[in-house]
């Protein structure tokens, strides 16, 4: 893919967008462009800026740009990147707080919609019960993106029933109540940090 | 010996097979997995998503009931091993992520702050049990079947506790104390897509063609994680379609093909679960073929 020239103005930067999405700010900014983690990315072909490019983003604060790329959505947690930085940046934690930054500011999009919906779903799910009801979730995820798209599952569906390897009724957990004080008390302290920030 | 025993979520449905057939190669070893009590889901890949200080919280609510059984925690899926690993690593460098811990597990009368020893079924058998110990078991050597150990990301990445990050080779190891004939499989380590197998398909199938490709004459595929497993077992009427071949590979658990090893029926392995079908490498046991 050839590079995306920006004229840049000093109006286009946020210098402290680096700050705000990398859990570890000084280590991103040595980031020297050298391009391992693209080269190791199994998802890089798809993306629309390879991890590399992202990077070089975050660093000289293109917030917009960065927040409005396909890649840290086609981030599948794989650590190749993170494993080989020659700088040992903290990569895939990065894509993953980009991820959550992206949700929290309504960035739009397709991958955003499809894969923030099915953490959603999962989420969901797992909250009410404390443990994953893989039929509860699916229908959850389809029902938010593409209600049509539970079909393209339906064989699938049925062939893992037959091979008893999926259930009617969720394992849900004695103490849901702990889940559920675990999910309000994170997700309060997360909203306090960020109304101090 | 007893180990505490995290199972997942997964292990109770999709990779229930993987689950009865972990428990039996363990008692069969003369060692016995115990399950810890109402245990949570560890928040896979989703609870990160959602807020950094809950994909800590959740496991670690777990990691704070097994320290009440013992000093470590074995699970037998990846992503699992990775969350709860991750915990450990992550209060030993952060002390604020420490004190808002606190703060959680405090609202439900638990504490934790490290000290739990993470283990993988895997790293389990290959350092404590010991391939020899292993091997001294085997009933019936996997002569003549050919297999290719697929490790996935999650059980050497990012924290290669046991086995490297790119090239491990612990299973490989096993399964040749156990007869098989291991291929060499540069692919063992490329990631199967994950969840994009759901929510980008497209993208998902062309990674699992990549991984199944060079491998496609192999009697078996074993795996250590439950995704790993679905991802390349479910999909393979697709890919063959995008390959322009078609398909066919069992993708097993490590611990059925080790099960079968050690003499333990069909049964308690459930080969009957495979949505590829077993009745061909079951055959090529019966007659083992020859190589050159």
């Amino acid at each position: 893919m050839p590079e995306k020239a920006f004229d840049l103005t000093r109006e286009m930067l946020d210098h402290s967008f680096a700050e705000t999405v990398a859990p570890d700010r000084e280590k991103l900014l040595t980031c020297i462009q050298c391009g391992t983690c693209t080269a190791s990315c199994p998802t890089a072909y798809a993306m629309d800026y390879t991890p590399r490019q992202l990077w070089r983003l975050v660093q000289v604060g293109l917030r917009d740009d960065a927040l409005h790329s396909r890649t840290f959505w086609l981030c599948t947690n794989c650590y190749s990147c993170t494993i080989r930085c020659p700088r040992g940046i903290a990569l895939t934690e990065t894509m993953a707080a980009l991820k959550r930054l992206a949700i929290a500011e309504g960035v739009k999009g397709k991958e955003k919609e499809d894969v923030s919906s099915f953490y959603r779903a999962f989420m969901e799910t797992v909250r009410r019960h404390g443990r994953n009801h893989e039929p509860e979730f699916l229908l959850r995820y389809f029902f938010l993106t593409n209600p049509l798209g539970l079909l393209g599952q339906a064989r699938l569906g049925f062939d893992m029933w037959r091979k008893g390897k999926i259930g009617l009724y969720p394992h849900s957990i004695k103490a849901k109540d702990e889940v559920e004080a675990i999910f309000r008390k994170s997700l309060a302290l997360d909203r306090d940090k960020e109304a101090h920030a | 010996m007893n180990y505490t025993y995290f199972p997942g979520c997964s292990l109770e449905s999709t990779a229930y097979d993987y689950d009865t057939s972990a428990r039996a190669v363990m008692t069969a070893l003369g060692h016995k997995l115990d399950e810890l009590p109402d245990w949570n889901c560890c928040g896979a890949t989703g609870a990160d998503v959602v807020s950094h200080l809950l994909s800590i919280a959740l496991p670690a609510r777990n990691m704070a009931k097994a320290q009440q059984m013992g000093d470590q925690i074995v699970t037998t899926c990846s992503s699992c091993y990775l969350n709860l690993f991750r915990v450990n690593s992550q209060l030993a460098a952060d002390p604020e992520l420490q004190h808002e811990l606190d703060i959680v597990l405090g609202e439900v009368g638990l504490a934790y702050a490290g000290g739990v020893r993470v283990r993988h079924l895997l790293e389990l058998l290959v350092t404590d049990i010991g391939i020899s110990a292993i091997a001294q078991r085997v009933q019936r050597r996997l002569e003549g079947i050919r297999v290719a150990p697929y490790y996935g990301c999650l059980v050497v990445r990012p924290y290669a506790e046991f086995d490297g990050p790119d090239l491990p080779m612990s299973m490989d190891r096993l399964l040749t104390a156990l007869g098989a004939r291991v291929v060499p499989y540069v692919m063992k380590t490329r990631c199967c897509g994950g969840v994009l197998m759901t929510t980008q398909k497209n993208v998902a199938l062309k990674l699992v063609g990549d991984i199944l490709e060079p491998i496609r004459d192999v009697d078996c595929v074993v795996t250590v994680c439950p995704l790993c497993q679905l991802n390349l077992e479910a999909y393979q009427r697709e890919v063959g379609g995008q390959l322009g071949t078609r398909v066919n590979i069992p993708i097993l658990y490590f611990t059925q093909l080790m099960g079968l090893a050690l003499g333990l029926p069909e049964a308690k392995l459930k080969l009957n679960a495979s949505l590829a079908g077993t009745q061909k490498l079951m055959a090529r046991l019966e007659r083992p073929a020859v190589y050159a």
